[in-house]
């Protein structure tokens, strides 16, 4: 079973993604910023990320030039409000890149598909 | 020794010297007989000195002059009279006399004042003086007359038409010149040929007479002269202001009498015997054998030229009149242009308070798009900062909506909450994309190509909806300048909509055509079409008639089609349904 990271300041938002993604049959951890995403990258091992990217202290994109870094490669969903960061090119390393929809169905099927290709990738 | 001339008897000195005189004299005895007359004398009367020497003088006046009567009552004693003298040939002379009555001969016990037998008669041609007089007078009176007209010119705010118009006036009125017409013609510097303007005069004797006897009333200030102008002549202007239309005469034609007359600085006038260049035209053009011409100069050129005649009245025009008729040529040709003058700084001003008026309108334009510009980053950051309760809130109610029973009513109320959140973020989807600066990459295609393009790519859907799709591409390989990414964005638009409002089906036709300066892509429709107050608003932001709209879509197609110079255009089609539009301008060098 696949382990989720979800890392969003809006507490009813990691409700809500948490929700989702274990009816979908995930196993999900939060975190409300990003140096606990990081810590949590490192402690808990999570198979994929998924970033808000506009939080308070580090945002969503340092955060994920971090995880990238990593010996150990992890896929990341960049997840936001702002449509505009699809034309910030820091943000086309990210496996995915989603604008926040209150149907979670899109996301639902990233993270799925992310997680397929990951697969295939390491054989 | 007797000297010849000192022979003579001294009375024969005295009567041969007397005739010498200069004056117009005459000597006359007791009895009325005529002693000695001057040379002057005799040629006032048109007799020799034989004729009346010994005659008596008394026939030759009317009344008679009672010279023996005047002797004994001491009568006319240094008094001038009024006579007509009857000259041997022709008509009476108008005459005054002055008489200064003397004694010759014994005086033992006389009294020499009172007895006379003898009268010196000084007898003046008044004709010739009271014409000096009248002319003096004429001369007074158009020359303060002149001096109002220039004053008036001058000081009032006329246009050039008034100005004209006034000075046409003045040459025709009976307190100004007294011509019967004047034409007045205006130098076309680029045309190189002087043409007629306007003029005034009756068309005949009728006229005329019912004219100058409403203008012998006329007060002579030149308001009143104008007002009684407009309200009596210029409904009879229609005859010459016809005549001054044809009149046209080349500049370069030197001998012409109208070029000669501006080249000279000189008026004219022209008599039936006079045979000039370009005389026998202007004969024909006023039907009148006399006429003066008179030329418009100021300092900085010539203007044009005024032609005068009195072809109603066949008056005379005299020396007076051409004296004048140039004076006041003069007077008006400065007036003339000063009004020019004052017409051409007017426009400047004009045009000088309509481009800081239209600087005004850029200034306002751009404070208008600053303001805009700060309520469009405003309106993102609110945009965005809405999206993520709004995600919690949509979210949870599908969750619930998954969760709750069909029967159970809250079941019914989360849908809502659903669905009432999708229409908000759809909102703030097509604002934020709204909002979001375009970056021009603009490529030149061909439309008919981008049109091919984007049809196929929702060919499949629009037919899967029972939607016949036809292209009907007429540009002909016409191409434009655009960022082909943001019209296909608003080709689709047109089509979505045009599926929308056929949901029981129908047919789509995607036109294009060359118009003007830009080619026209249409999507036509065989749907309801639009209602008649409601193709005004269709583009305005959130204005929708879809239950799930954002309202946005069409005003994002407007602004994409204006940024690219061209614009957006909404019909009923007379057969069904409805065409929307947009036209594409062609790239400026092709």
């Amino acid at each position: 079973m696949s382990r989720i990271l979800i890392v969003d300041d809006e507490p009813h938002l990691r409700l809500l993604y948490e929700t989702e993604l274990r009816r979908a049959g995930f196993e999900t951890m939060t975190a409300s910023n990003a140096v606990q995403g990081l810590e949590f990258v490192e402690t808990m091992e999570p198979d994929l990320v998924i970033l808000d990217i506009r939080m308070a202290g580090m945002d969503g994109i340092e955060a994920m030039q971090h995880i990238m870094e990593r010996d150990q490669r992890v896929p990341v969903i960049l997840n936001t409000a702002f449509s505009s960061y699809k034309d910030n090119y820091l943000t086309w390393a990210a496996d995915a890149y989603l604008t926040k929809s209150s149907d979670v169905t899109e996301l639902v099927e990233t993270v799925k598909q992310v997680l397929e290709k990951q697969a295939t990738a390491h054989g | 020794m007797i000297d010849e001339g000192a022979g003579r008897p001294e009375a024969e000195i005295l009567s041969a010297a007397f005739y010498q005189s200069p004056l117009p004299l005459i000597v006359v005895a007791d009895g009325g007989t005529v002693s000695a007359v001057s040379h002057e004398a005799c040629a006032l009367m048109g007799l020799s000195r034989e004729e009346l020497l010994g005659r008596s003088v008394n026939g030759y006046f009317l009344p008679q002059l009672p010279i023996g009567r005047c002797f004994e009552l001491k009568e006319c004693l240094d008094q001038r009279c009024r006579r007509e003298m009857l000259p041997g040939r022709g008509d009476p002379i108008p005459v005054e006399i002055l008489c200064r009555p003397f004694r010759v001969g014994s005086d033992e016990g006389e009294d020499l004042e009172t007895e006379y037998n003898h009268c010196l008669l000084y007898i003046s041609d008044t004709r010739k003086r009271d014409y000096e007089d009248e002319l003096r007078a004429a001369r007074v009176a158009k020359l303060s007359l002149l001096n109002q007209v220039s004053e008036a010119l001058y000081g009032a705010n006329l246009t050039l038409d008034q100005v004209l118009e006034a000075v046409l006036i003045c040459i025709t009125a009976g307190q100004g010149l007294r011509f019967n017409r004047a034409f007045l013609l205006l130098v076309d510097e680029e045309v190189g040929v002087m043409r007629g303007e306007i003029a005034i005069g009756p068309s005949d004797q009728d006229e005329a007479g019912r004219i100058w006897t409403d203008l012998s009333h006329q007060p002579e200030d030149l308001f009143s002269m104008m007002t009684s102008y407009d309200q009596s002549i210029k409904q009879t202007d229609a005859a010459v202001n016809a005549i001054v239309k044809t009149m046209s005469v080349s500049l370069s034609d030197h001998d012409n009498v109208l070029v000669r007359s501006m080249e000279e600085r000189q008026a004219i006038r022209i008599t039936p015997d006079m045979d000039l260049p370009g005389v026998a035209a202007i004969r024909q053009w006023l039907g009148c054998d006399c006429f003066a011409v008179a030329p418009l100069m100021t300092r900085s050129g010539i203007l044009g030229a005024i032609i005068a005649d009195n072809a109603i009245s066949g008056q005379r025009i005299t020396d007076l009149d051409l004296e004048f008729l140039q004076l006041f040529a003069n007077q008006s040709a400065s007036a003339i242009e000063n009004s020019r003058l004052y017409t051409e700084l007017e426009r400047r001003l004009i045009d000088l308070r309509q481009a800081h008026q239209k600087q005004r309108e850029h200034q306002e334009t751009l404070l208008r798009m600053e303001r805009l510009s700060v309520m469009g980053e405003t309106s993102a950051i609110v945009a965005h900062e809405l999206r993520n309760p709004l995600v919690a809130i949509g979210g949870f109610a599908r969750a619930l909506v998954r969760n709750l029973d069909q029967d159970d009513p809250n079941h019914r109320y989360a849908g809502i909450i659903t669905e009432e959140v999708s229409r908000m973020e759809t909102i703030i989807h097509d604002l934020l994309d709204f909002i979001r600066p375009q970056k021009l990459q603009r490529k030149v295609v061909v439309v008919d190509d981008l049109v091919t393009a984007t049809v196929e790519r929702f060919g499949g859907e629009i037919q899967a909806k029972g939607i016949e799709l036809a292209l009907d591409l007429q540009a002909g390989g016409a191409k434009v300048s655009c960022n082909p990414i943001e019209i296909q964005q608003v080709l689709q638009n047109f089509l979505v909509n045009a599926m929308q409002v056929m949901p029981e089906g129908g047919s789509i036709e995607v036109r294009t055509r060359q118009v003007t300066g830009g080619v026209q892509v249409e999507v036509c429709d065989t749907g309801p079409g639009i209602a008649e107050n409601m193709s005004d608003k269709l583009f305005a932001p959130f204005f929708t008639t879809k239950p799930t709209g954002s309202g946005l879509g069409l005003t994002i197609c407007q602004q994409i089609i204006k940024s690219h110079g061209g614009v957006v255009g909404v019909r009923n089609r007379t057969e069904k349904g409805a065409g929307f539009s947009f036209i594409l301008p062609l790239p400026k060098d092709s």
